[in-house]
C-alpha cells in the first residue's frame, strides 16, 4: 500500500481519501489519448506501409480503451458495444488493407510509402 | 467503478508497460519486431479492460486482435519482407519529423482541452461507497464473484443494437471477398476471366 501511495500523488482522490489509492477516470482517458498520440505519430513519420497500418491499430485500441474506461466509470454497456462494432471494422479493415498491400508489392517490390505515392503504376 | 489497493498499482504498472510497448512499435527497425512489440500492447490494453470489469471485451480483444488480425499481420509480413530495413544505412523516418512532432504535441494539446471542460463529471461520485465496495467485494468471496458483464453486453447488443450487428457481419462479407479479389495473383486472375 505504501508503494502505491507514492505512486499517485498527483491524482485527486488519494489526496481525499489517502487510505484508498484510487485510479481516476482522467487517467484512463490520459492513457489512451498518449497511445493515440504515438499511434498517429507513427503513421506520420513511418515509411513502411505494414508499420504505417500497425499505428492504425494502435489508434483504433486507443479509443476502444476510451469507450470502455467511459462505459465501466458510468456503468453503461453501450461503449461496450461500439467497442464490438469497432474491433469489426478493424478486422475488415485489416483484411482489405493486407490485401492491398501485398498487391501492391507484387507490383513495385516495395513498400516504401514514399514510392508509393501514385495508385496506378 | 474505482480501482484501488493493489488493483489501482496494477494500473499504474500496466499503463507504463502499454506505453513503452507503444514506443517501440514505432521505433522498432524491424516489421516483425513491431507487429510482436503491438501484440503486447493489446495484451496489455486487454488487461487494462479486466481491470474495469469488461470481460467479454478483454476476451474478444484477445481472440480476435491477437488471434486473428495480427496473425494475418505476421502472415502479410513474413509473405512480403524485403529485409531491407534490417540494413542500418536505410532511413526508417520520412523526412517530416519535426512537423509530425508539432501535430502530436497539438494533438496531445487538444485532447487535454477537450477533456478539462468535462474534468468536473469525472471526479469519483463517493469515497466512501467505493470503500463499501471493495469491503462487499472482498466478503463476497473470489470464487462466488462472477462478473455479469458478458452477459448484459449479450443482453444488449441483441436488444439495441442487432441492425448494427448486422450489419457488421455483412461488412465482415464484403471484406472478406474484396480481400479475396484484391490479392489474388496474375496467375489466378487469367485462370478466372
Amino acid at each position: 500500500m505504501r508503494i502505491s501511495n507514492c505512486e499517485s500523488r498527483n491524482s485527486q482522490s488519494a489526496i481525499r481519501n489517502p487510505q484508498f489509492v484510487m485510479v481516476p477516470l482522467s487517467w484512463y482517458l490520459g492513457l489512451s489519448a498518449l497511445l493515440f498520440t504515438i499511434g498517429a505519430v507513427g503513421v506520420f513519420i513511418k515509411r513502411n506501409a505494414i508499420t504505417i497500418f500497425l499505428c492504425i491499430e494502435l489508434m483504433l485500441n486507443a479509443v476502444n480503451l476510451t469507450f470502455v474506461s467511459l462505459s465501466g466509470f458510468f456503468g453503461d454497456v453501450g461503449g461496450q458495444l461500439f467497442v464490438f462494432i469497432v474491433m469489426t471494422v478493424a478486422a475488415a479493415e485489416a483484411a482489405v488493407g493486407l490485401a492491398i498491400i501485398i498487391s501492391i508489392f507484387r507490383n513495385r517490390e516495395s513498400l516504401n510509402v514514399d514510392e508509393v505515392d501514385t495508385l496506378k503504376l | 467503478m474505482q480501482l484501488h489497493g493493489w488493483e489501482a498499482a496494477l494500473f499504474y504498472v500496466l499503463a507504463i508497460m502499454t506505453l513503452f510497448m507503444a514506443v517501440f512499435v514505432v521505433t522498432a527497425r524491424v516489421a516483425v519486431h513491431s507487429a510482436l512489440f503491438l501484440i503486447s500492447t493489446l495484451v496489455n490494453v486487454a488487461l487494462l479492460f479486466i481491470l474495469l470489469r469488461a470481460e467479454f471485451v478483454a476476451g474478444v480483444q484477445i481472440l480476435v486482435y491477437v488471434g486473428g488480425v495480427m496473425v494475418l499481420f505476421l502472415f502479410v509480413i513474413m509473405l512480403v519482407q524485403t529485409r531491407a530495413e534490417e540494413e542500418s544505412r536505410v532511413r526508417l523516418y520520412t523526412g517530416q519529423t519535426w512537423p509530425a512532432v508539432i501535430i502530436a504535441l497539438l494533438l496531445a494539446g487538444s485532447f487535454y482541452f477537450a477533456m478539462s471542460p468535462a474534468q468536473a463529471a469525472f471526479r469519483p461520485p463517493d469515497a466512501t461507497t467505493a470503500i463499501a465496495e471493495t469491503a462487499e467485494r472482498a466478503s463476497a468471496g473470489a470464487g462466488l464473484n462472477i462478473s455479469k458483464d458478458t452477459q448484459e453486453v449479450g443482453e444488449q447488443l441483441y436488444r439495441q443494437a442487432a441492425l448494427p450487428f448486422e450489419i457488421a457481419s455483412l461488412l465482415l462479407l464484403v471484406a472478406m471477398v474484396g480481400a479475396v479479389l484484391l490479392a489474388r495473383g496474375t496467375k489466378q486472375e487469367k485462370y478466372y476471366e
